[in-house]
């Protein structure tokens, strides 16, 4: 590990030139700010998703169609049974949109454009990324795509209401004119376009700026393993998303251009837009846990004050993983009908994953074993997330069985998974950064017992909400179901008072923000002390505009 | 910027055109929609939005692009964050080809699965091959007239594989310092460019099939169309670059963005002739069409 | 909005843990062919298809159950042991071979462990069985092939998706100008002021209003397709879940060995009522279908879904669950 071999030659940059309001903050060509809109970003934009999910949560407390009826009437003026039949469709819109906010425009902004654009440049050890101002357009265009996912919820979908309810899978034909003939998808197809280029610019930013512009000194087999997480993250999406913007295009065209591509009338397959959708959309979900990967890897060795067990393993583990990750798409087609062999194929790639994550693991608890652990808030956060991202992972090795998955595909049992390791794992993996950080982000402290607050209150009512959904699935839930046989009620009941728990934790977050944001207690350049090694705590908190004029030496001798 | 730094790295001035190109692409986006659906009160088929938005994109385009080689003569662009540049060049043509993936991995699939939609199931204990060949002779459906591969296709390949040497004899004229004979090279190349865009549009307008009403029709011109929307884009490229050496800001040591033109150009080059061997001759062979 | 919820579910709660207790304390004599109050896992199985998966999935859950108590042993163990008080100087290993040998390779055993029953599942399910062989066989004590059933041959029905409803097409079952029977079956239930009155046999979103029915222990054949979007018919029961596409077939097959009413619900989303798309399956004897499809050739779909209504052995206890 390079971190504790480093030699920092900084400072003496007393006249630290930032721009003015407007131009800082517009037309920023700073990592460091590009990064914290990044996060403001994700912050409003998971605010939206959460609401969304309340939406969800509220609607399926118990049985019958019952909040959104009442909303129907706010929002179209219909009643009685026309209201209902709304209702319907609009559920659909709300969980589709709350999906694509979550995925698109909360997890990957918040661990990728934030923390990524934050700390990539200042654990290397560089001034900035290698391309600042295309770095902004990345950030810009993803507001673009926001903005143009929002009017796309605003206008008609062709469904009866505003906006499109057809899941974020997009599966046509139910995504083509026959099943939403409004304007409203096509808004949603060019959204995702617009954050499809805004993150594959991204893409090429981080793995230009891991490769060309690492600090003297510091070797690949260096280089701190949050930057290794992007790097493999950066590549992934280099290569999984233009295959999702062609079969983006494709319906497009089938939508307004008459080609026939995804429509079987004209001899077209609409299994063909899944395909191309997953090959995108496996990837996708690494993307999305990759960069917690990384974050929790610092945090536990920080704490532990320990190196890193094994970090070449680490390393390698997350290649491993983003490399299999494009060969195991099928597995979420396992009822559209292959063939058996295909099937058996794709359940022998997908289980393989299970090991270099278990490297993963098994690694972090290594790196605990026989340290001195600080329980600071980060700390606890991290060791949530890997038990509960090996809760979810588990479940999926159980998916992974196509046999079975013929009998717990889309039901609740996939939503209990991917909650798992999406809602608390890569979710918690980003309250684990923003914890770890966000002196160094920001400047100032918060308040600890708000953060412990916070985060029981988290663990408690996520599993409360997401463990239940397991029973269900198991029972025959369905998913995207607005109302369900009077038989699960009981669960889905318990699952509503999970989402209670965590809008009480919730609210403690933003009393968190708030009270930081008021009391300004100065932050520590280190407030962790002798385990935080890498180069981002060399620099004063927060560091400055442009930091490393003069280049860290990462020194080479020692070595593990 | 020039406090004290001490190192070779570029640290860009802040800049508009970020915000702005986003804009653009959201007007462009909006207008779109407009065009396809209607909009706001605004009919379908209302083109102006969407002309704004584009006019929007290529003044963004051009004012950016006008900064970076400002910033590449004034020299920000050291040889380091040449080394940047290059990646990132690289790194934009694989998401490219991801890109092409899409449309082959259709065009595949509808060549060789079509009979899985009609209740057939791929024999796969047929080596792949033979079974995948012989499905591709049943591809284009029968009573789709296609093009003779062997007219004005291969006409194309070897247009283009022409400009392709030629793009390359230009490149080491310049590297030689030989700038007439560079321009002359370029031009040639871009002249190729632009007679292959122009036969290609000819076969366009000579096809039997359409976009819209035949599967094969919309994998043939999605492919096709995309690949010559990226001539024409290299070739838009190319007659930057020339401009540019008119104006006499390439020389023989800093000629990054011809550079760049000449390697997308090969690349576009590469995607044609995957798309001749298996949109235009493998079908024909196969099939006798 | 949650003071309400609390408010108005207080109660109710009360009464799912009621059901919750009464389905487990019940659930060796309960027939679960529907989603039961409370319940932590599968249906019931009807057919072997969905005991061996039901067996592969008490398997897995075992290993992934330890799995997760593993990790989570270690970290509490970690916890408390390694916190800052009691072992203030951090060590500062950073590789073991063997651990790290040995982490690799024992998931990679437990994965081939998960593996070689997954397959054989997986291939039960997927290969259709060869009747002919199976009756020739006549091997009566393989609980995977069914030597009676197989010497008389397939069934074929066709379930096609529509929104938002099911035909159901009998391929052997002909009418006098040789079309197959043909009909629709509609949920009873969507939402609305139309709803048919819910009874213990008239489950809310279960109930359809003309069920397909099924000889018990026979070989069926199904097919899935769609008329215009993408749906999935699935019995939970059966452990049988097929996308219908539209521009496809897609097949499968089962044996249900258990009489009784079975449901399942419409598993891809196709739009506003995609909730309200149910399948219900009757499974009776051969007589009783023998008569039904009599009935329904005839015409009188009210009739010959009225003469499996009756004979269904509708479970007591299921019934009881349902009516609370
Ligand atoms: C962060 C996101 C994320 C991550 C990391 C994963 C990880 C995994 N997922 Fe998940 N998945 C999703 C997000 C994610 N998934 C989403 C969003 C969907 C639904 C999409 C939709 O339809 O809307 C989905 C759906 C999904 C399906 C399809 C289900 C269906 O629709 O029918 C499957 C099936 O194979 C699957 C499998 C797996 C597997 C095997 C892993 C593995 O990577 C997990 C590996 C981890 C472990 C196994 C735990 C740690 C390991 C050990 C402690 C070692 C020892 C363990 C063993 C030997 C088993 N996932
Ligand atoms: C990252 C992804 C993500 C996250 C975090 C969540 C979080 C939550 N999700 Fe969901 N969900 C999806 C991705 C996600 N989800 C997807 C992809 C689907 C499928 C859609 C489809 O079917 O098409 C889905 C579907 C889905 C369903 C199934 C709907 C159905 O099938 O009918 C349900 C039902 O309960 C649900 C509930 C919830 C709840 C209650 C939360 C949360 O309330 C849990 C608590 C989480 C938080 C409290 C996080 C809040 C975060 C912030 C406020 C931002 C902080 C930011 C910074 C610090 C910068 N979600
Ligand atoms: Cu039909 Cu869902
Ligand atoms: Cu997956």
């Amino acid at each position: 590990m390079p971190m504790d071999q480093v030699a920092v030659d900084h400072g003496h940059d007393a006249h630290d030139h930032k721009p003015g309001f407007f131009t800082r903050w517009f037309f920023s060509t700073n990592h460091k700010d590009i990064g914290t809109l990044y996060l403001v970003f994700a912050l409003v934009a998971g605010i939206i998703g959460y609401a969304l999910s309340g939406l969800i949560r509220w609607e399926l407390a118990e049985p019958g169609i019952g909040p959104l009826t009442g909303m129907m009437e706010a929002m179209y003026g219909t009643t009685g049974d026309a209201a209902i039949e709304q209702a319907k469709s609009f559920y659909n819109v709300v969980i589709t949109y709350h999906g694509l906010i979550m995925i698109f425009f909360m997890v990957m902004p918040a661990l990728i454009g934030g923390f990524g654009n934050w700390f990539v440049p200042l654990m290397i050890g560089a001034p900035d990324m290698a391309f600042p101002r295309m770095n902004n357009i990345s950030f810009w265009l993803t507001v673009g795509g926001f903005f143009l996912l929002i009017l796309s919820m605003l206008v008609p979908g062709g469904n009866g209401v505003n906006g499109f309810g057809g899941g974020w899978v997009l599966y046509p034909p139910l995504s083509a004119m026959k099943g939403h003939s409004g304007p409203s998808m096509d808004l949603l197809i060019l959204s995702l376009h617009t954050i499809g280029i805004a993150s594959i610019l991204g893409a090429i930013n981080f793995i230009v700026t891991i490769l060309n512009m690492r600090a003297p000194g510091m070797t690949m087999h260096k280089m701190p393993l949050f930057a290794w997480s992007m790097l493999v993250t950066a590549i992934l999406l280099l290569l999984a998303l233009p295959v999702l913007a062609g079969a983006l295009t494709m319906l497009l065209t089938d939508r307004n251009f008459g080609s026939q591509f995804f429509d079987p009338s004209g001899g077209g397959d609409p299994i063909m837009f899944q395909h191309l959708f997953w090959f995108f959309g496996h990837p996708e979900v690494y993307i999305m846990i990759l960069p917690a990967f990384g974050i929790i890897s610092h945090i536990v060795s920080t704490f532990s004050r320990k190196p890193i067990f094994g970090y070449l393993g680490m390393a390698y583990a997350m290649v491993s993983i983003g490399a299999i990750g494009f060969i195991v798409w099928a597995h979420h087609m396992y009822t559209v009908g292959m063939p058996s062999d295909m099937k058996a194929y794709f359940v022998a790639a997908t289980m393989v994953i299970a090991v270099p994550t278990g490297i993963k693991i098994f690694s972090w608890i290594a790196t605990m074993w026989g340290g001195s652990i600080d329980f600071e808030v980060p700390m606890v956060w991290a060791i949530g997330f890997i038990f509960l991202f090996t809760v979810g992972g588990v479940t999926g090795v159980v998916l992974a069985n196509a046999g079975i998955d013929h009998v717990l595909h889309d039901s609740y049992y996939v939503v209990a998974h991917f909650h798992y390791v999406l809602s608390l794992g890569a979710v918690f993996g980003l309250f684990a950064g923003w914890y770890y950080w966000f002196e160094k982000m920001f400047g100032v402290k918060y308040n600890k017992s708000l953060g412990y607050w916070h985060f029981w209150t988290m663990f408690i009512g996520s599993n409360v909400l997401f463990f239940p959904q397991h029973f269900l699935g198991l029972n025959g839930m369905p998913r995207r179901y607005i109302d369900y046989a009077d038989g699960f009620a009981m669960w889905h009941y318990w699952s509503s008072i999970g989402y209670a728990i965590t809008l009480v934790g919730t609210l403690i977050f933003f009393v968190g923000l708030v009270e930081a944001a008021l009391r300004r207690r100065k932050a520590e350049a280190n407030p962790w002390g002798e385990g935080a090694t890498t180069l981002e705590w060399t620099l004063p908190s927060p560091p400055p505009f442009h930091q490393f004029n003069e280049l860290p030496v990462v020194k080479t001798e020692g070595g593990h | 910027m020039a406090e004290d730094v001490k190192h070779d790295y570029h640290l860009v001035n802040p800049s508009p055109w970020p915000l702005i190109g986003s804009v653009a692409v959201l007007i462009l986006a909006i207008g779109g929609v407009v065009f396809m659906k209607g909009l706001f009160g605004l009919e379908k088929g209302t083109t102006w939005v969407m002309l704004v938005g584009l006019a929007m994109v290529i003044w963004v385009m051009i004012g950016w692009w006008r900064e970076v080689i400002k910033e590449g003569r004034t020299g920000d662009h050291t040889p380091v964050v040449e080394i940047g540049l290059k990646y990132g060049m690289v790194l934009f043509i694989a998401s490219e080809v991801m890109f092409f993936g899409a449309w082959f991995w259709s065009f595949f699939e509808f060549a060789i699965f079509h009979g899985a939609r009609v209740g057939e199931t791929f024999d796969y204990t047929n080596p792949i091959f033979a079974e995948g060949l012989s499905r591709f002779a049943e591809w284009p459906p029968v009573g789709v007239a296609t093009f003779d591969p062997f007219h004005l296709p291969l006409m194309n390949t070897l247009i283009l594989l022409l400009s392709g040497t030629t793009v390359t004899a230009a490149h080491h004229a310049l590297q030689h310092d030989k700038m007439d004979n560079a321009k002359l090279m370029l031009i040639l190349t871009i002249v190729l460019g632009i007679v292959f865009t122009a036969l290609q549009a000819y076969e366009y307008s000579l096809a039997q099939f359409t976009f819209d009403g035949t599967l094969y029709g919309s994998a043939f011109f999605m492919a096709t169309g995309f690949h010559g929307a990226h001539v024409v884009i290299g070739t838009i490229f190319l007659l930057v670059c020339l401009l540019r050496m008119y104006a006499g800001n390439m020389t023989a040591k800093k000629h990054l963005g011809f550079e760049f033109a000449a390697w997308y150009w090969h690349f576009v080059d590469v995607v044609w002739l995957f798309l001749f061997a298996f949109v235009y001759v493998i079908p024909h062979l196969v099939l006798g069409h | 909005m949650y003071l309400w919820l609390l408010q108005n579910r207080m109660e109710c709660s009360l009464r799912y843990l009621l059901a919750f207790i009464t389905a487990v304390l019940s659930s060796a004599a309960a027939f679960a062919a529907e989603p039961t109050p409370g319940a932590l896992g599968f249906q019931e199985p009807a057919t072997r298809i969905m005991e061996r998966v039901d067996g592969f999935h008490f398997f897995v859950l075992i290993i992934i159950t330890l799995i997760s108590i593993f990790v989570l042993a270690l970290l509490l163990w970690i916890i408390v042991r390694y916190n800052k008080r009691r072992n203030p100087v951090p060590r500062k290993f950073s590789h073991n071979t063997l651990v790290e040998v040995v982490w690799t390779v024992v998931p990679v055993i437990i994965l081939v462990i998960i593996a070689a029953p997954s397959f054989s599942n997986l291939f039960y399910q997927e290969n259709e069985p060869d009747l002919e062989a199976i009756a020739e066989s006549g091997d009566l004590d393989d609980p995977n092939v069914f030597v009676e059933a197989a010497e008389q041959g397939w069934i074929t029905i066709k379930a096609q998706g529509n929104q938002w409803n099911w035909t159901y097409f009998y391929k052997d079952v002909l009418d006098d100008g040789g079309f197959p029977l043909e009909f629709v079956s509609n949920p009873l239930h969507v939402g609305t002021s139309i709803d048919a009155p819910v009874t213990p046999d008239r489950p809310r979103l279960l109930a359809v209003d003309y069920p397909m029915v099924i000889p018990v222990n026979r070989y069926i054949r199904y097919e899935t397709a769609a008329s215009d979007v993408i749906h999935s018919w699935t019995v939970p029961a059966f452990g049988v879940k097929t996308d219908a596409v539209p521009g496809r077939l897609n097949s499968g097959w089962f044996l249900v060995t258990k009489e009784g009413t079975f449901y399942g619900q419409c598993s891809e989303l196709c739009g506003k009522n995609h909730a309200y798309m149910p399948i219900e399956v009757r499974v009776v004897s051969q007589e009783a279908y023998d008569r039904w499809v009599e009935i329904m050739l005839s015409g009188d779909f009210d009739a010959a879904t009225e003469f499996v209504q009756t004979i269904t052995p509708a479970d007591e206890s299921v019934r009881l669950a349902m009516a609370e």
